[in-house]
This record gives structure tokens, C-alpha cells and sequence, in this order.
């Protein structure tokens, strides 16, 4: 998602400088929200022009970064709205590097291995770093602060994700290592498709006639018994 | 329509406390289909298999095979149900003691009545469709979970039922693997019109099935598998989302 109802949330809560809420962003969200003041200033800029956040200084002719915002009426009832929303679909992501492994061939597979290499180590050393940070998050004083918990919680949100690309890298790592030391057929390689070994011709043939015979079991259930085949499997004569 | 599941409910009662395994619970479920039911462990996936095969009877709730009910049976009538029409294949099944991988798979057949010879020579043939006639003179214990996976699918297989009924089968294997015994049972239901009925603990190792199908608490609630730009979504909270239209 965008940073917008993040921002407006965070001046729902207290007017503020922006370079303020780029800093409350990341403190609050964790790192993954971190932004640099382009792109900030230009989504302030988008808010300001929906009427969403408005300057609540009279100075005049200073820098953007020198006032305060504040929300609006309108930007209050933009952000319940879109509080009330459906946020809960989990949705699958694209990796680059999962295309560049199914489309490697056997010629990349190698280099695709050492790219799997570099990605499992990044996750782990990412995982380090925010588990780290969770972990410093204050617990001292003697009542718990709820924006502790919620920020321990958001770097868990991270350090789970992580954890599930860390065991992924790692299986793929594997997989492909295997794929490596193992004569498997590629389809790409047209030619060597036709010399499946005997094996193989053998479980197909196996697999069609039983499959095959099965997938009429059906008709001799089929209302007519005249049409019964040989019956040698027919439990019914008592 | 192989299978109905009309409004099954299952408690299980302890003393001091019982618990809902299903609660209300409709399926269908017709030849050639494999449908994915994902959920948690002590959701109820193993209690609705298990009514699903017809070992175990609802509380209340009918279930129905090829438009005759279960319940309705006589205990002669059922056991023949059991052995002709449904294979089963359980995670962690223990394997009997002293069996080969051979007689393991042979065994429905010999309890059925077929000769030995004409058994052993139909579970050859159904590992060998299971590709894990490789297995056959292996000690039991020395076969890889994949492996043991395809031969439990094979024994399934051998009396060729018209119902498969599969609890986590490809639990703890490898994705390679995971991938074979997903192809395995897809074609199964493709070629040999067979209806299948697996779960897992995990959505993603049943991509291949249609529809998946979520249990909690023993409900079930479908899963939209594609949202609107054509990815797939998992997607528990289907059936309140459908109450809001406007979400």
C-alpha cells in the first residue's frame, strides 16, 4: 500500500512537520516504511491538493518542510474509510528470482544456484538485523507502552515474512542442487523426450491401462446390467 | 454426484467436556474432482475424511454415495462399501509389522478374496502406475517418505475404488516430491475419474485442487483461488466477505 493513509493516520493523531512523519513512519511501522523526502513531499503534495491535509502555519514563503500539517475534516472521513475497508486478502507476490530459476534451463542452473545463495544469505542477515531491532524495543518502565507492543508487533510482521522466504531460499537451494546432480529430463530439450527410458514407457503404460479401466468402473454401475463386462469383480451375485 | 455431505455435524464427548469436530457441514463431490480442504490440525479435516470413507457415522447430517445413503446401509453392505469403493490414505500410517512393500499393497485384495497370485500381480501394477515398483523387494523402513507416500497411494489404488480420501499426504516431503504426489493425484482424477478428497495443513500444497476449501472449528468456508487480475488469493474470510458486498 501506499504511505497515504499511513500519514493521514499518523496526523489524525498529531499535527506535524513532514520530516517528522517520515520519522514516525519508520519508528512506528517499522523499516519497510521507511521513505526519502521525494517521495514524501509529493505524496504531502497530493494529499494537501485532495483537501485531505492543510498548513496550519501563517508563515509565509518558507520552505515546504518548514510547516506544520495538519488533517482535515475531509481527510478524517477519507481515513475511517478506508480504516472500515476490507484489508484482509492475502495475496501471493511475484519473485524475479523464482522466474529466473524456472526459465534458467539447464545452461543458467548453475548461476541461478549462486543468485539462491546470495538471496538466503540477504533473508538472514535482514532477519538478524530486525530481530535485533524488535528486540531492542523498550519493555523497561513500569507500565507497558502500547506503541512498544504495536512496533515489536509490526517487526514481527517483517521478521515472519523473512522467516518464510528464508525457508523457501533454503528448499530451492536444495531443489536445485538436485536438479544439478540429477539426470532429470528437461522438456526443453525436444529430442531427448522421445528416449524415455523403458522404465518410464513401462509406468506410463501401467498407469494408462489402470487409469483406463478405472475410469469405466462408472458405466458398469450405469443403471442397465446388461451392460456388465466379464463380472469376474462383480460382488453382487449372492 | 459420487459424494454428498449434506449438513454433517460430529461432537466428540469427553467426560466433563465434549467438542464440535464438524459443525454443519455440506460437501459435494463428483467424479474426476479433487477438491482441497486446508486447515489447521484439530480443525475436524481428519473426523470429515473419515465419515467422507464411511468409517465413521455423523451425529447428525447425511452423507450419500452414489445417491445412497450411508447410514441407511446394512453393516454387511458397508463393509463392502469400505473395501471396494474407497481407498484411504492416512499420514503416519503404521505400517503393519512383517509386511513386504508387496503384500502391504496386496493386502485389500487378499482381505477381499482375491488370490494371492492374481493380488500381488495387480499391486505391481498399481505401484508400477504410482511409479514405486522400484519399492517392491525394499525394506519398509529403509523407503523414503516420498516414497512410502507413493506406495500407501498404490495400496489406495489397488481395488480400484471410485473414492480417494487423503489426510496431509504430502506432509514433510520435499517440494520435488510434493510436486509428484500432486501431479500423481491430479491425473488420478483426470484419467481415471476417480474423486478425490485431500487435506493439508498447508494451502499451498494444494494448488492443484479445485476448489480449495478452508475448515475451522469444523466449518467450512470456500476460498476464492483467483481474485480479479487473475492471481491466486487465498482467501478464509470468503464467505463474510460475500455478506458485504461493497468490500
Amino acid at each position: 500500500m501506499s504511505a497515504k493513509h499511513a500519514l493521514l493516520g499518523l496526523l489524525l493523531h498529531r499535527s506535524a512537520y513532514p520530516y517528522e512523519l517520515a520519522d514516525r513512519l519508520e519508528r512506528h511501522l517499522g523499516p519497510a516504511w521507511a521513505v526519502n523526502s521525494g517521495q514524501l513531499y509529493q505524496t504531502m503534495s497530493r494529499l494537501e491538493q485532495d483537501g485531505l491535509i492543510e498548513r496550519v502555519d501563517e508563515r509565509q514563503g518558507a520552505r515546504d518542510d518548514r510547516h506544520v500539517f495538519a488533517i482535515t475534516g475531509e481527510g478524517v472521513e477519507e481515513f475511517e474509510r478506508w480504516f472500515e475497508g476490507v484489508s484482509a486478502r492475502a495475496r501471493l507476490s511475484r519473485r524475479p528470482l523464482l522466474v529466473k530459476i524456472t526459465l534458467a534451463g539447464p545452461e543458467r542452473l548453475e548461476n541461478a544456484l549462486v543468485q539462491i545463495d546470495d538471496y538466503e544469505r540477504d533473508c538472514a542477515i535482514q532477519l538478524k538485523e530486525l530481530a535485533q531491532r524488535r528486540d531492542a524495543v523498550g519493555v523497561d518502565g513500569s507500565r507497558v507502552r502500547a506503541d512498544h507492543v504495536l512496533l515489536r508487533l509490526n517487526l514481527s510482521a517483517d521478521i515472519f515474512q523473512l522467516e518464510g522466504e528464508l525457508r523457501w531460499a533454503t528448499h530451492a537451494r536444495q531443489t536445485v542442487s538436485w536438479l544439478l546432480e540429477e539426470d532429470v529430463l528437461w522438456p526443453s530439450a525436444q529430442g531427448r523426450a522421445e528416449a524415455a527410458s523403458d522404465r518410464e514407457l513401462e509406468r506410463r503404460g501401467a498407469r494408462a491401462e489402470l487409469f483406463g479401466r478405472m475410469s469405466h468402473t462408472g458405466l458398469q454401475a450405469a443403471p442397465d446390467p446388461q451392460d456388465r463386462g466379464d463380472g469376474q469383480d462383480d460382488g453382487s451375485s449372492r | 454426484m459420487i459424494l454428498h455431505i449434506e449438513h454433517v455435524s460430529k461432537r466428540y464427548a469427553r467426560p466433563g467436556k465434549s467438542r464440535v469436530a464438524l459443525d454443519d457441514v455440506s460437501l459435494e463431490l463428483r467424479r474426476g474432482q479433487l477438491i482441497g480442504i486446508f486447515g489447521a490440525s484439530g480443525s475436524g479435516k481428519t473426523t470429515l475424511l473419515r465419515i467422507a470413507a464411511g468409517l465413521e457415522q455423523p451425529d447428525s447430517g447425511v452423507v450419500s454415495y452414489n445417491g445412497e445413503r450411508l447410514d441407511t446401509m446394512s453393516a454387511r453392505e458397508q463393509r463392502r462399501h469400505r473395501r471396494r469403493e474407497v481407498g484411504c490414505i492416512w499420514t503416519g500410517q503404521p505400517w503393519p509389522a512383517g509386511l513386504s512393500v508387496l503384500e502391504h499393497v496386496s493386502l485389500p485384495l487378499l482381505i477381499d478374496g482375491t488370490d494371492r497370485t492374481s493380488a500381488e500381480r495387480r499391486a505391481r501394477a498399481s505401484l508400477l502406475a504410482c511409479e514405486a515398483e522400484q519399492c517392491i523387494g525394499v525394506e519398509p523402513r529403509e523407503l523414503s517418505d516420498g516414497e512410502r507416500q507413493r506406495v500407501a497411494i498404490a495400496r489406495a489404488l489397488v481395488s480400484e475404488p471410485r473414492l480417494i480420501v487423503a489426510d496431509g499426504a504430502t506432509s514433510n516431503l520435499s517440494l520435488v516430491e510434493q510436486e509428484g504426489i500432486m501431479l500423481l493425484l491430479q491425473s488420478l482424477a483426470r484419467e481415471a475419474k476417480v474423486a478425490v478428497l485431500i487435506t493439508d495443513t498447508d494451502a499451498s500444497a494444494l494448488l492443484r485442487a479445485d476448489p480449495i476449501l478452508y475448515l475451522r472449528d469444523g466449518r467450512l468456508t470456500s476460498v476464492e483461488t483467483v481474485d480479479e487480475m487473475g492471481e491466486v488469493v487465498y482467501l478464509p474470510s470468503a464467505a463474510s466477505r460475500r455478506v458485504a458486498p461493497d468490500g
